[in-house]
């Protein structure tokens, strides 16, 4: 009998009720983790596609198998153009993940409050 | 079967585990029970009652209306924001600070549906599912080490499996639980659990696979079912239910799997249940076919697995010839003769390659340890391709040796690029190619068949195999290789190309990798022809493919069979039918013209009755008779031994007594035709030299009649004719041929002899049988004489002792030479009828012609002759002359004339 009334307890003090309590404190820690290390996977992702460092390691090798002296200085200068233009690819992501993880920790408090704002002035400029 | 848990369960010290004092027990809590793993003391903390039942659906379907609820809720606040823009004179307005803070309730709305859209997320996220992931889900190996480095401080709390279980299988305990409370049932059982969980889908599935109908297990089931004491509510779950759950939450975990599934439970009731065992056992499905078909199920679900994860990584991989550090560069001549092989893995043309763990591994390394390049050694079917095909998998996960990294495996076509017939043009080709391989500097070369560039293939003379062992020395490129041990020894190894090369050596697979095997590649050929497999069909496709299919090896032969299995059972019964061990046993009995199917009850009669269909045609000689009889029933039966021929006959006796009759007409009888024989006359292999006659020269393609004979038809009887006559080093040959079942040919093959019944013939000894015989000694002595003294200076003692039986046929009496005159005239008789001629023969004159044929020195011959010239002769000169007409009647009269009655005229 003991384990049914438990039961609808959790149900309803812990699972229901419970969890608009659980609410901030889960969204800033285990949602704020499930999100970070989602934007960290992405962005692994998105720089092994980019493939650094592949192309670090290969920077003094000519592309193309072009071994002349020529096909070397252009290879090289290529290869710097290219990973700046993928470094700088990755950090707007990077920043974008980024906005994306500060936009998360302020949605809550920051909706709550122009929700409360804009309730709070509609009640004094309505006449 | 798969390895049972081991470990010690330990059982509560205040209520020893038992289900109805555990339901109140402060100390465990009601569990009763826990098994000590490195989560901590796993047990099963969740009560199973009406209640818990019903309140785990009432609990899920709250859920879904809150949700359901939540996300309307905020919909409506979207809907109120939308309306109120919609309102606006100029949609502009939207951006100006007036409008946000004019206190419009639709913006108050607006936030506050933002906000709940926080809490919706949080509740999905953690709320929407029930299940929690095991533990070591999706954890690579360094976690795990993390993970399990907390085992002894976790192994003091209790660990609770219920949570793990999935939906499913949570149906399948409660199943359970309503079964053994409908049966008035005081407590539930491993048996309500096993009975649940073939019930779920996935248990139907299973059934499906095993081949067992529900309907053949449900009378059985249902009655042991019954047997569990009855008693009043509470119903506990008894201490093996609470057991096999958490072993099936143990059996989930070390196959990693994402959560305890209904085919753990499934499998833990079986496991935990002997009388479950003998159950199915009895219905034809020992223990370790049903774990098998677990296997099966999981195999597939793990594949799937795989497949989601490889199609990820593969998007990682250039869709080019071009590497991802871009230092390759276009290589058109190779491209025109070669298949790149990690562009057909990304692009998922290949599939995984299952087992062969250990090779892989000695291929990595070996290409690990230096710039040295690897060929693979193994017999036509083994797997080779596969291996190589599952390392181009390997190297688009980029799950590789440095060595391959950001590499391209290619394979080039040997036969086109020498099939030009210009030796020169060839090696120039080869040539270039290769030069393009080197400076591209990111492909691992492919090459099938590595011997045809020495010159071992059909293309004529052509030695490239120089030219690639120069580049090879460069060491600009890794090249692997594969060929066939037989060609490695002639072609490669003594070559400087064989120095280069690093042998990995790949056996054939033994039967459980290749049941495995089967099982991976069965779904895309269930695909293809619209057929399923039965666990059976594929247990079956691997063992007589293994036991009668000698040419090529397993997998890719047992792979074959099921393959035309399931064409043959689309075609017999139609799509979505169900392959059986009987469409598998029909197209390996057409491959290898051996009876492997289940012996039919004609089939069946006519074993039984052997004796009497032989003895239609051999006259007396009733121990020989027997003796061969039994041996055909214990071949079979499968009770004899499967690495040596069905049997092996010393056949002794005078001439004409009917030893090669005996063989013919078992030939006739069993195997279909007289002619379904390979009978070598041993006089013609009288010097040493003969032996490649009989198993082939050296290299020489034809192989030898016997060897060639028995090849071609490996269900046959081999009769040894007058083996006396044969030279020493040939009856050696046959020494191995009796006691293994096998012989090597020329060519290296090796033959199978093991359903050959070899019969050999000889007249050794026939002066000594004759006159014991004359003296009335009795047989038995005759025969142990003969063993010890006349056949000691003939034949070899090893070999006398190899045969199974060494049969000593009498001389024929006065008698017998009658019956084989009745034979005989018989015969003429049936001849006749042919040509719609009667022929009929007075008693007397059968009497007269055995007399006139009976020569106890030699046997029945005289009386064929004696025949030929009486009567035959006759016949001949009375068709001739015209003498006979259709429907008349020839009687053979008793002083041997021939009297034709003519047919009544028709009316």
């Amino acid at each position: 009998m003991n384990n049914r009334v438990g039961a609808v307890a959790h149900l309803l003090f812990i699972d229901l009720l419970g969890s608009i309590a659980w609410f901030p404190v889960w969204w800033y820690t285990k949602g704020l983790s499930l999100i970070a290390s989602n934007a960290i996977a992405a962005l692994t992702y998105r720089s092994q596609s980019y493939s650094f460092r592949i192309w670090i390691r290969n920077f003094f090798v000519p592309m193309y198998g072009q071994f002349d002296i020529w096909g070397r200085i252009i290879s090289v200068l290529m290869r710097f153009v290219v990973l700046v233009g993928r470094s700088i690819a990755i950090t707007v992501e990077a920043v974008i993940y980024a906005l994306g993880i500060v936009l998360w920790a302020l949605a809550p408090p920051l909706t709550f409050l122009l929700g409360s704002q804009s309730g709070v002035l509609g009640a004094i400029l309505t006449p | 079967m798969a390895e049972p848990v081991t470990q010690q369960i330990i059982l509560c010290s205040t209520c020893q585990g038992d289900p109805r004092a555990s339901l109140t027990c402060k100390a465990c809590g009601g569990s009763g029970l826990g098994l000590p793993s490195a989560d901590g003391l796993l047990t099963w903390g969740a009560v199973v009652d009406d209640f818990a039942l019903a309140f785990r659906k009432i609990k899920l379907r709250i859920n879904v209306f809150f949700h359901l609820t939540l996300i309307v809720l905020s919909l409506l606040t979207l809907a109120a924001f939308v309306w109120r823009l919609m309102r606006l004179d100029n949609l502009a307005d939207v951006s100006t600070l007036r409008f946000w803070s004019a206190g419009y309730p639709e913006v108050t709305f607006f936030w506050f549906g933002l906000f709940l859209d926080c809490f919706i997320i949080f509740r999905l996220v953690e709320y929407t599912r029930d299940v929690k992931l095991l533990p070591n889900w999706g954890k690579n190996k360094a976690q795990r080490t993390v993970y399990e480095a907390g085992a002894a401080e976790r192994s003091k709390h209790r660990f609770n499996v219920s949570l793990f279980f999935t939906d499913d299988a949570w149906q399948t305990v409660g199943n359970a639980y309503r079964l053994a409370k409908d049966l008035h049932l005081g407590e539930v059982t491993v048996t309500h659990l096993f009975a649940a969980a073939i019930s779920s889908n996935t248990g139907a599935i299973f059934m499906t696979r095993l081949g067992l109908p529900f309907d053949k297990i449900k009378d059985p089931l249902a009655q042991m079912c019954h047997t569990a004491t009855s008693g009043p509510p509470p119903i506990p779950l008894s201490r093996d239910v609470k057991r096999a759950l958490i072993l099936a939450y143990a059996d989930a975990r070390r196959e990693h799997r994402k959560y305890v599934s209904t085919i753990e439970i499934f499998l833990q009731a079986f496991r935990n249940e002997p009388k479950l065992q003998e159950l199915l056992d009895s219905l034809g499905f020992p223990p370790d076919h049903v774990v098998h078909v677990a296997e099966w199920i999981r195999l597939q679900d793990k594949l799937r697995e795989d497949q989601e994860r490889f199609v990820t990584l593969a998007m990682l991989k250039p869709a080019t010839v071009m590497n991802r550090a871009m230092t390759a560069r276009q290589t058109p001549l190779l491209d025109r003769f070669s298949e790149d092989l990690t562009l057909a893995a990304r692009n998922g043309y290949l599939q995984p390659l299952i087992g062969r763990s250990q090779e892989m591994e000695e291929l990595l390394r070996a290409i690990e340890s230096g710039r040295r390049s690897v060929v693979l050694v193994g017999e036509p079917g083994v797997g080779k391709s596969a291996i190589i095909e599952g390392l181009a998998r390997r190297m688009v996960e980029e799950d590789i040796p440095p060595q391959l990294f950001d590499r391209r495996l290619v394979s080039i076509n040997l036969p086109q690029l020498i099939s030009a017939g210009d030796p020169g043009l060839a090696a120039e080709r080869l040539f270039a190619i290769l030069n393009e391989v080197a400076l591209s500097g990111n492909i691992i070369l492919i090459l099938h068949g590595i011997e045809s560039l020495s010159g071992g293939s059909s293309h004529g003379p052509l030695d490239l195999a120089e030219s690639l062992s120069t580049e090879l020395d460069k060491g600009y490129f890794l090249a692997i290789g594969t060929t066939t041990p037989h060609a490695y020894t002639q072609y490669v190894e003594r070559r400087s190309l064989g120095a280069k090369l690093t042998r990995v050596n790949i056996d054939e697979m033994g039967r459980d990798d290749a049941i495995r095997v089967l099982m991976a590649k069965s779904g895309s050929i269930e695909f293809q022809n619209k057929a399923f497999f039965s666990f059976a069909a594929i247990e079956k496709a691997v063992t007589l493919s293994a036991r009668y299919l000698h040419e090529r090896s397993l997998p890719d032969k047992a792979l074959d069979v099921i393959r035309e299995a399931s064409v043959l059972a689309r075609k017999q019964r139609g799509e979505r039918t169900f392959v059986t061990a009987d469409d598998v046993a029909a197209i390996v009995h057409e491959k290898s013209r051996i009876p492997v199917e289940a012996v039919s009850s004609d089939e069946s009669a006519k074993l039984l009755n052997l004796e009497s269909e032989l003895h239609k045609r051999v006259i007396g000689q009733d121990a020989a008779v027997v003796a061969v009889a039994q041996a055909m029933r214990r071949a079979r039966a499968e009770l004899r031994e499967g690495k040596r021929p069905i049997a092996n006959f010393l056949f002794l006796g005078p001439t004409g007594v009917g030893k090669t009759e005996l063989s013919k007409s078992l030939a006739a009888v069993y195997f279909g035709s007289e002619t379904a024989m390979a009978r070598v006359d041993m006089s013609e292999y009288q010097d040493a030299s003969s032996i490649h006659r009989m198993i082939g020269a050296p290299g020489d393609q034809r192989g030898g009649l016997v060897t060639e004979a028995v090849r071609q038809n490996p269900f046959t009887i081999l009769l040894l004719d007058e083996i006396e006559k044969a030279h020493p080093e040939i009856l050696n040959l046959f020494l191995q041929v009796m006691d293994d079942g096998r012989l090597t040919d020329g060519v290296g093959r090796t033959i199978d002899f093991t359903n050959v019944v070899l019969i050999a013939t000889s007249n050794a000894g026939t002066q000594f049988i004759q006159d014991e015989v004359r003296k009335g000694t009795p047989m038995e002595q005759v025969k142990t004489t003969l063993m010890e003294q006349e056949l000691k200076g003939i034949f070899r003692p090893e070999f006398l002792n190899r045969f199974d039986a060494i049969i000593v046929f009498k001389p024929l009496t006065q008698d017998d030479v009658s019956q084989i005159a009745w034979l005989m005239v018989n015969k003429i008789g049936e001849r006749l009828a042919e040509k719609g001629m009667k022929f009929r023969a007075e008693d007397a004159a059968v009497e007269q012609l055995a007399t006139l044929g009976f020569d106890p020195l030699f046997g029945a011959r005289p009386l064929r002759r004696v025949i030929q010239d009486r009567v035959d002769n006759q016949l001949a000169d009375l068709i001739l002359r015209k003498a006979v007409q259709r429907r008349d009647t020839i009687v053979l009269q008793a002083d041997l004339s021939l009297l034709v009655e003519p047919a009544p005229p028709l009316s």
